[in-house]
């Protein structure tokens, strides 16, 4: 890697392989699926899911909440790494802002899944009230989304020109859609001042709205006067979850990444090294909010609340709830103590435990609260009293994070997944390089 | 071949077996026991007001009395002439249902002034027929509120369609509350030789802008059935209005959103778009600074 050519040939986007081909065939295949079920729900209405007067939210909002957690890795990696300083990030930001837009889009599709009514989408905005934390929701899920997008276009923006003159002679269709996208990037002391000024401020903006958008999701649930989410400790709660999902959606997707596009000179054990303290940071903070959450209420708990928590600790929900907390949590941030455990291997592992487990977190926050209303379940169908998905819910759900994948995987193939340009500047590769290269 | 021949009549025996598996099963199905159908109704009179008939259907199913929702109940006046079809109504989740009468005037008395009712139930897969008769004359219950030496008391006066007097019969003075009635006086106060009572109010109670309402009732008798008669009274304390409805609250309407509500949020929505926007024309600059 010595020269400029090498790094374009490493970084420039590369044609599906067989594998590539398969895996975003089955992804459709599943989307297609999803859609259909999604198609029968709109028409049957949501009776054929199995949410019922007391779980009337389930896993559609469990994976809402899980979504929005996710895409809060942009404003963990690029903003925070960035204005701390943080070097070693370059190889990563993109893959965050990737991971970043797909998850916010995709959060913002599942709640409308979640509707009934989808065809009333509008009154959401037509009708909406100030005080209501659904409305807050609204505003800041589009917001978050359009910033996310800036946060990925603006740095891409040299990297597309160069990927222009890179296709120009075998794929001219592709360098022209490169050459558009650039917007006319020739690197003029204009355009680079514009574009770091731009970035700078999307990092700025990115913290508190990452964080207004991680609290507003904390405050759908704790500003609603129940069990188990009637709480203070749920902003806190929120954002540090949302930053152990986020840090471990990047570590696995890293790594299919690095594997499949052989980017090892890359994105090194190093930078593993590095995100695996991350993690084990952001899971011992996520462990404290926990204690707050759960512990600290054991010991003075109202009735119903004693209810609650036994539930979980010992009751129908203790299997799951262990689960997450034990495997999805302690194991992790004990495993990145050890330097072989953040190994690029053992962080994948650990990395798609820890984003399974984030999941079922938001199951386990959800549904256990919604079955234990303050006056008991009585005069209705048994099965109302209990909650697991229907089939459409999961082929829906499963349709949702296939699609998340999807938009990962096609932003992948035709977006370099590591920054060209701020590569080539760190391994001192000078100007003339970088236009002898281009040309 | 010979295998065969023996398979045949073991297979066709195996059929005719399950057939008649089936069909014994069918036929026991068809011959479930049916319940039982209890009918019990009420007449009830409300003076210068509706009058109506609360029914409820039950059933002894497995030693334990259930109510029975969803069963269509018909309601007819016998007389003389014959049977008149009143309407149906159906029964609620708790087995219950009122049937309100259109007209009364439309009711057929027998010669001696009496109501005949019939309430029945036809009949259905799983609950039997039934039936219940009820009978009543028509009363008047009157009532007042009336002040003598700055107390105030209720007068109430029960007399039969000819506004003859009714005596020796019990009625009971209650006010009307949230969640029930609150019983004033005797439990019964019996009716004098003018059919009257007078019953005196000496407690304070509390209503909106005052108001009180009182009920005079004579319950479940066996004539008359259940006649009751509302009384209005200006002489409560009022109860001061703590609502908050017209005020702006978090929990009020939008054209009703706190004030504070209104600024500092659209501040933050306002300068981060403010800033997405710039941000926007930040690419149109790029796009043109080419040179």
């Amino acid at each position: 890697m010595k020269n400029y050519d090498t790094l374009i040939k490493d970084l420039a986007p590369r044609k599906f392989t067989k594998k590539g081909v398969i895996w975003t065939s089955f992804l459709v295949i599943v989307i297609i699926i999803g859609a259909i079920a999604y198609i029968d729900q709109v028409r049957q209405g949501q009776i054929v899911t199995n949410m019922r007067d007391y779980a009337l939210w389930g896993i559609y909002i469990s994976n809402f909440v899980f979504f929005v957690a996710t895409s809060f890795v942009g404003s963990v990696i690029v903003s925070f790494l960035r204005l701390t300083k943080n070097e070693w990030r370059t190889p990563l930001v993109r893959i965050a802002e990737i991971i970043t837009l797909a998850s916010i889009t995709m959060a913002g599709i599942t709640i409308m899944l979640d509707m009934a009514r989808p065809d009333r989408l509008l009154n959401l905005f037509i009708h909406a009230r100030l005080q209501s934390p659904i409305t807050w929701d609204v505003i800041i899920i589009p917001t978050f989304l359009v910033i996310s997008f800036l946060l990925l276009y603006f740095p891409l923006l040299p990297d597309l020109a160069i990927l222009k003159d890179y296709f120009k002679k075998s794929k001219p269709g592709l360098s022209k859609m490169y050459g558009k996208l650039s917007l006319n990037w020739t690197g003029t002391e204009k355009q680079k001042a514009l574009q770091t000024k731009s970035i700078k401020i999307i990092a700025i903006l990115l913290i508190p709205v990452g964080l207004v958008l991680q609290t507003v999701d904390a405050w759908l649930f704790s500003t609603t006067y129940r069990i188990g989410w009637d709480s203070t400790n749920m902003g806190g709660y929120f954002i540090s979850g949302a930053i152990v999902a986020g840090v471990g959606a990047l570590i696995t997707v890293a790594y299919v990444i690095r594997r499949v596009y052989k980017l090892e000179k890359y994105i090194t054990e190093f930078h593993f090294d590095k995100l695996g303290k991350l993690l084990a940071l952001a899971c011992l903070i996520y462990l404290y909010f926990n204690m707050n959450e759960y512990l600290i209420p054991s010991y003075t708990p109202s009735k119903g609340e004693a209810i609650h928590l036994n539930t979980l600790f010992t009751g129908s929900y203790a299997s799951l709830f262990w689960l997450v907390t034990v495997v999805g949590l302690i194991v992790p941030a004990i495993a990145m103590f050890f330097k072989n455990g953040r190994k690029p291997y053992p962080m994948f592992i650990i990395g798609l435990i820890v984003v399974i487990g984030s999941w079922w977190k938001r199951f386990i926050i959800i549904t256990p609260t919604l079955l234990h209303p303050f006056l008991p379940i009585e005069g209705v169908p048994e099965s109302w009293r209990h909650y697991f998905p229907s089939l459409h819910e999961w082929l829906i759900t499963i349709a949702t994070l296939a699609m998340a994948l999807l938009i990962i995987t096609l932003l992948v193939r035709y977006l370099p997944v590591i920054p060209i340009q701020r590569t080539a500047e760190e391994l001192n590769l000078n100007n003339n390089d970088l236009n002898e290269a281009s040309s | 071949m010979r295998r065969k021949n023996h398979i045949c009549p073991f297979f066709i025996s195996l059929v005719s077996l399950l057939i008649l598996g089936f069909s014994v099963q069918d036929i026991q199905a068809q011959e479930v026991k049916k319940n039982k159908l209890r009918i019990n109704a009420q007449y009830v009179k409300i003076s210068n007001g509706e009058s109506y008939f609360d029914i409820k259907a039950s059933a002894r199913v497995e030693k334990k009395n259930v109510a029975v929702s969803g069963i269509e109940i018909n309601v007819s006046n016998t007389s003389e002439g014959g049977q008149i079809e009143l309407g149906k109504t159906v029964t609620n989740h708790n087995g219950k249902t009122k049937f309100i009468l259109k007209d009364f005037n439309a009711l057929k008395s027998d010669t001696t002034g009496i109501f005949n009712i019939a309430i029945s139930f036809k009949g259905n897969k799983m609950y039997t027929r039934a039936k219940r008769s009820i009978s009543f004359r028509d009363v008047n219950l009157s009532a007042e509120m009336v002040v003598k030496d700055s107390i105030n008391y209720i007068e109430a006066r029960l007399t039969d369609v000819d506004e003859n007097p009714i005596a020796d019969l019990p009625l009971k003075i209650e006010l009307q509350r949230l969640i029930r009635n609150y019983l004033l006086g005797d439990e019964f106060n019996m009716t004098d030789e003018n059919g009257a009572i007078f019953v005196p109010i000496e407690e304070q109670f509390p209503g909106v802008e005052g108001k009180l309402i009182f009920e005079v009732v004579l319950n479940e008798n066996d004539d008359f059935g259940t006649v009751k008669t509302l009384v209005e009274a200006n002489i409560g304390i009022p109860i001061v209005d703590e609502s908050t409805f017209n005020e702006r609250t978090m929990w009020s309407t939008r054209d009703k959103t706190p004030i504070f509500l209104l600024i500092f949020p659209n501040i933050l929505i306002i300068g981060t778009w403010g800033l997405i926007m710039y941000l926007i024309i930040n690419l149109f600059k790029i796009s043109k600074a080419k040179t």
